[in-house]
């Protein structure tokens, strides 16, 4: 007899076995994919289509639209751009890289401090930190320049914070932050054994550093890398304040010039195709994240001692922090204190633009606090499908709801114009509008949170809520969600952080009268009343420590 | 030739109650597997790290080919030092492929001769097709032996294993074990083997180390260890020994379940305890015997019996698969005449 | 205290602190703009006795001046009208039009304030203003009020060199806009650059005047000469008042407004000699937009900027030169009457923006 044939005698079959046939039937009939991947596409469409126009205005624009400019600009903008993104990018991974170094694997004092400082720059928008330093470098006119002058009687030669190696400098300082995390944490999670093994087989400990740790670190480097490429790309406040002309800038420029969008469009259809193949290899480098995954056995890398070193590696860091993070904050403070202190200048921070100080504040928290709220929500089904579901299509949708990263503040408020206009009037020119431009550009954080938080979430536990006689969404909602309700208020404080610093975006999109702290800082120090605009910029670092903390205390090393 | 020398090693850890090592003495010729073997804790890792120069003795000298490798005044770092070593982890370069991981160790040599140290090498862990591959595709077991490879390319004079078929399947731990052993013994290659599976280490090692606490118990082959265990201890790990207690009298031993006639120099009326090994100890049913099966663990090829002697001790013996006893039943246990049993002072 | 916790109880503190805050008088209650409203609400309010008391609701400003130079104007117009609710939106002349532009079929604005003519010309021709005649407008001189009434000027303004007098020796001050393309005063030469309103229309002006050839010839001359282009006349102003550029080419007002400040500042009003070009000079303006929500505020504060009232605001604290006849000027401004101006035509000049804006594409203008 075939023993296929002969049904199993019932006391036999063991709990676990009647467990596994019953799973088998419900994940056939689990949370309907269709549903999801109907919800996903939605989402993915939403997002892409600011895209999609802006490359059918591009193209469409007439020839001469694209000869003027190709013959004019483009090539310097591309040139100056590039070479920005290099400078940058190169800067804050050896920053970032060397300080991770420093605090996670030598004995440098203090470096329990150090670890925060080093992080929290990321509150801190680079414009703001490019308004200090212009305030305090510009050549002749700033602070120290001229103090020094009063001193030693003649003018002196001071860097200047203007042109491409002042924005590269302060863009380094304020972007290495991103490349510090990630290789903070690549650097915890080494395994001993691997320079063990490579001093073993004849390498000296700095060949070792060169020909093994770091490459083994490649995987979360590159991401590191390029997202802060991605994020110059974008870079619009600090590029205009330095006056050194990129990309983002000069379509500032054209939307402030000429009676005609098409040559912004053009612009921008540059800037976004360039910024699409960054983030294709930065998608792609995910991937080889894993495999410096190693197994069981894990035993943490050796301090190493600095010795003779310690104090030149001291003085490299307390310079780092000093110009990333306690000279901006130093400087906001005391200027926010002379504010204060003068009832005039009080009195034109509490009460210029239509409304007052509190307002725009206002508008600043309501308005970031919507868009991670929208963001994550809208997050979650596209996680979902992608996470539970893993085919070409569910990598393919939640990859596509990243493309926010490549799509600089400035296009996507463009597009929003042009769009919005036409097709939702009623939208236009309401603080809605701003919010939509925060979630559109802000979107891939908050799927990258969703879908790491799911991630850490076996679909064993749906399955034994389901065998427990619960729906598919009340075991959604009963199991999953409490779990993954973690990583999703991070994707939404992460959200609320970067929607807080967003400059060019809300710049073209606000209505009259609708003022963000960001905005209020710039317009005041556009025209040189850094004074005034010093309480405002205070209190938006202030207020982005706050969700900045949350996160950070999220990673293992800041308990 | 005297491959590996160590002489009264000792190390202490700040967090340790007592030294990691203490005073480990221990000498090793060319082309000899020796094991270093104990329960986890015992000292035989740090012994190892401190041999591959990955930590610095407090006291005791380690001589590599007769040249010294850490003393009192010299202390040479693991990059200088020629040694192989495989780690329990495996350790392999992940942004390296095998080939490149393999030739780590060759820098600096002739590329042709790098080229043909690996590929013989890859042909003897058979991995040859798997040249291009990345540690990440690699099973457990293929990355363990690209370990191996990449530690004995560059030919060293001493090879370290830190229990390498730990993190495998049984299986194929079992597997890995013969390839391995057959591999260096066909390499005449000196190695100092880490493992706490005495089952293991009785395999590999042309002698054994037992260690326990930091202090090394006893040094010999896996017979001389097994049968004649220097110290309680020794006994005891090596076999899963139980102890059986008895008195010395002129004819040998008297215990419980019978007499062992075995020579033992210790006067008449001293209390000893004798390790007795599941197969020195056999039984009959007899309504009227000595002791209780309490239970039967089938193990496929053996039934292993628990056995509750009257005086309350329970001891093991097997039968043949096909023996199987109820439990309950009344036996009547014996030693297995011929078999030497490891005889020690009873402990008060 | 742990450094988030620090950080939360420091959060919460500015919180209460701004909630405490008293807001502008304008809006206790108001969070944001909303939608625009249909029709302008009107509202019970005890009214002054000139105060029209219908006019109130939103009025939604649009102004290529830079904020803190319209906001006197706009706080007193509040206090005439405190049922108005002004929002206002201060960007570039060319980015506010362009928005306007844009916003045509969905009119958000309803008054446009220009830093000069041409941009107000130009929009005109294309349809997106209202005719508007306030009454004061027959006193108004005559080619500073479109013919059409759909724009009305309101200050004049003259294109100047400032100077630091600490780096500028007498015997060496230049006398005319060409000057600053001879290269001693390479690399000390600060200006706004080709987003600003003005300068757009003085290089406009320039080529009506002088033609194409001559005014690229002069602007290139000044990229040679290193000049430092600003996005605003605020960032030269302070410039020259600090000593980081010797010169500075600005609107008159901006000298004063330096000087205000203490700063040890001169000017020269160029051009004056005979053959020479003659002063350039522009004016402010404000149009009605077509399609305004709220048009019956919208033509009050037009009415109240064309006012003796609204005219004095701008004298006395611009420095500006109000277009109204008979308001006085700030003490130390030199009336426009003792210089020779420069001829424009400005509807020539505004027919032709596209050309300005090629020019500057062209030589690259910062």
């Amino acid at each position: 007899m075939n023993r296929s044939d002969a049904p199993m005698p019932p006391a036999l079959v063991s709990p676990l076995q009647r467990l596994r046939a019953a799973s088998n039937r419900l994940t056939t009939r689990s949370a309907s994919p269709t549903l999801l991947a109907g919800l996903a596409g939605l989402v993915a469409l939403f997002l892409v289509v600011p895209l999609v126009y802006i490359f059918l205005r591009a193209v469409g624009a007439d020839g001469e639209a694209w000869q003027r400019l190709l013959q004019a600009r483009l090539w310097k903008l591309l040139g100056n751009t590039l070479l920005l993104m290099l400078a940058v990018t190169g800067g804050a991974l050896v920053t970032g890289a060397s300080m991770a170094w420093l605090t996670e694997r030598s004995d440098l004092p203090g470096r329990k401090y150090f670890r925060w400082m080093f992080a929290l720059p990321l509150a801190i928008p680079a414009y703001i930190g490019g308004i200090v330093h212009l305030a305090l470098l510009r050549p002749r006119g700033g602070m120290l320049p001229r103090l020094l002058e009063n001193l030693l009687g003649q003018p002196v030669y001071t860097p200047s914070p203007l042109g491409f190696w002042g924005a590269a400098f302060i863009l380094i300082l304020f972007t290495f932050p991103y490349v510090y995390l990630l290789s903070g944490a690549a650097f915890r999670s080494q395994h001993a054994s691997l320079e063990e093994a490579a001093r073993m087989l004849g390498y000296r400990p700095l060949r070792t550093f060169f020909s093994v740790t770091l490459p083994a670190m490649r995987p979360g480097l590159l991401a590191g890398a390029l997202l802060v490429a991605l994020d110059i790309l974008a870079e619009y406040g600090t590029v205009a304040l330095l006056r050194y002309e990129t990309f983002s800038s000069a379509i500032f420029v054209q939307l402030s010039g000429r009676y005609d969008r098409s040559a912004a469009a053009v612009l921008s259809g540059v800037l976004v195709g360039l910024a699409v193949i960054i983030l294709w290899a930065e998608l792609r480098s995910q991937g080889q994240a894993r495999f410096t995954q190693m197994e069981s056995s894990w035993r943490p890398a050796p301090t190493i001692r600095l010795g003779k070193w310690r104090i030149p590696a001291l003085l490299v860091a307390a310079g780092v922090t000093f110009t990333s993070l306690l000279v901006p904050v130093g400087v906001l403070a005391t200027w926010s204190i002379q504010a204060v202190l003068d009832p005039d200048t009080l009195r034109s921070v509490l009460h210029s633009g239509s409304m007052g100080f509190s307002n725009f504040a206002w508008n600043s928290l309501w308005t970031s606090f919507l868009a991670a709220l929208l963001a994550i929500t809208l997050s979650v089904p596209v996680a979902l499908f992608s996470v539970r579901h893993p085919s070409r299509i569910s990598r393919f949708i939640a990859r596509v709801c990243q493309v926010g990263y490549a799509i600089p503040g400035v296009v996507i408020a463009l597009s929003l114009v042009l769009l919005v206009n036409r097709t939702l009037p009623f939208l236009y020119a309401t603080p809605f509008i701003v919010v939509i431009a925060y979630v559109l550009r802000h979107m891939p954080q908050a799927v990258r949170a969703s879908e790491a938080a799911l991630n850490q979430v076996s679909p064993t536990l749906e399955e034994a809520a389901r065998v427990s006689g619960r729906t598919p969404v009340q075991a959604l909602l009963q199991v999953t969600f409490p779990l993954i309700l973690p990583g999703l208020l991070a994707g939404g404080a992460l959200v609320f952080l970067t929607s807080l610093k967003e400059l060019p975006a809300t710049l073209l999109l606000r209505p009259a009268g609708f003022d963000t702290l960001a905005v209020r800082v710039w317009m005041w120090a556009n025209d040189g009343f850094y004074v005034q605009a010093a309480p405002a910029a205070l209190f938006l670092v202030l207020i982005s420590a706050v969700p900045l903390s949350f996160l950070l205390r999220r990673e293992q090393i800041f308990k | 030739m005297i491959a590996l020398d160590v002489q009264h090693l000792s190390k202490r850890f700040y967090s340790g109650q007592y030294p990691a090592v203490n005073d480990v003495s221990f000498a090793m010729q060319q082309g000899e597997i020796l094991v270093l073997v104990g329960p986890s804790g015992c000292g035989k890792t740090t012994t190892l790290r401190l041999i591959a120069g990955l930590e610095r003795p407090d006291s005791g000298e380690i001589y590599l080919d007769g040249q010294v490798a850490a003393s009192r005044e010299i202390f040479l770092p693991p990059e200088q030092r020629g040694i192989g070593m495989v780690f329990q982890d495996h350790a392999l370069f992940p942004h390296l492929n095998v080939y490149d991981n393999i030739a780590f160790g060759l820098r600096g040599r002739p590329s042709v001769e790098i080229r043909q140290t690996v590929h013989e090498l890859l042909n003897m862990v058979g991995l040859e097709p798997l040249a291009k591959r990345y540690p990440h595709a690699l099973s457990g077991g293929e990355r363990q032996r690209v370990a191996l490879a990449r530690a004995l390319a560059p030919h060293p004079v001493l090879v370290l294993m830190d229990e390498p078929f730990s993190s495998l399947d049984t299986d194929l731990r079992l597997e890995m074990r013969e390839q391995v052993r057959s591999l260096l013994k066909a390499m005449n290659a000196s190695v100092v083997f880490v493992t706490h599976d005495q089952e293991e280490a009785l395999y590999m090692g042309d002698r054994l180390a037992v260690f326990q606490q930091g202090r090394l118990e006893q040094l010999g082959t896996p017979e001389q260890v097994f049968q004649n265990s220097a110290t309680r201890f020794v006994a005891e790990f090596m076999g899963n020994s139980a102890f059986l207690s008895g008195e010395v009298i002129p004819g040998g031993i008297q215990t419980e379940v019978g007499l062992v006639s075995q020579p033992v120099n210790l006067p008449t009326g001293s209390r000893v305890e004798l390790a007795v090994r599941v197969d020195d100890l056999d039984f009959y049913p007899d309504p009227t015997g000595n002791a209780v099966i309490v239970e039967r663990i089938f193990r496929g090829v053996q039934n292993v019996y628990r056995l509750r002697l009257d005086s309350g001790l329970t001891l093991q013996a097997f039968k043949e698969h096909i023996t199987m006893l109820p439990v309950g039943q009344r036996i009547q246990a014996k030693l297995n005449p011929g078999h030497p049993l490891n005889v020690f002072l009873a402990s008060h | 205290m742990s450094l988030p916790r620090l950080a939360s109880l420091l959060f919460i503190l500015v919180l209460l602190l701004t909630a405490c805050t008293p807001a502008s008088p304008a809006t206790p209650e108001a969070p944001t703009a909303a939608l625009p409203e249909p029709t302008a609400a009107p509202t019970e309010v005890a009214a002054t006795e000139t105060v029209d008391p219908s006019i109130s609701g939103k009025l939604v400003i649009y102004s290529g001046r830079s904020e803190p130079l319209i906001q006197p104007v706009i706080d007193a117009f509040k206090t005439e009208y405190p049922e108005v609710e002004v929002l206002l939106k201060a960007g570039s002349n060319s980015e506010i039009a362009n928005a306007l532009i844009e916003e045509q079929a969905n009119t958000q604005a309803d008054l446009f304030i220009t830093t000069e003519l041409f941009t107000v010309q130009s929009l005109s021709q294309q349809g997106i203003f209202q005719p508007y005649r306030p009454a004061a407008a027959d006193q108004l001189p005559a080619e500073f009020v479109d013919p059409n009434n759909n724009w009305i000027g309101l200050t004049l303004r003259a294109r100047v060199i400032m100077y630091n007098t600490d780096l500028v020796a007498p015997e060496d001050l230049p006398t005319s806009i060409f000057d600053l393309t001879d290269p001693k005063w390479k690399g000390k030469i600060a200006a706004a650059g080709s987003t600003n309103g003005s300068m757009q229309a003085q290089i406009a002006a320039m080529r009506q005047l002088l033609g194409e050839e001559e005014t690229e010839a002069w602007l290139q001359g000044l990229l040679d000469n290193d000049v430092t282009f600003f996005g605003g006349h605020t960032d030269v102003r302070k410039a020259v008042g600090t000593g980081e550029f010797a010169l500075g080419l600005v609107n008159h007002y901006y000298y004063h407004l330096q000087l205000d400040e203490g700063s040890k500042v001169g000017v020269i009003y160029p051009d004056q000699g005979d053959g020479q070009l003659g002063l350039i000079t522009n004016a402010t303006a404000v149009a009605v937009v077509k399609g305004a929500q709220n048009v019956s505020a919208a033509q009050a504060f037009v009415d109240f900027l064309v006012s003796e009232q609204g005219q004095k605001i701008f004298a006395e604290q611009n420095y500006e030169y109000p277009l109204l006849p008979g308001v006085p000027l700030h003490e130390g401004v030199q009336p426009l009457e003792s210089f020779r101006l420069a001829d424009v035509n400005i509807a020539e000049a505004a027919l032709d923006s596209d050309a300005t804006f090629d020019l500057m594409e062209k030589l690259e203008l910062p």
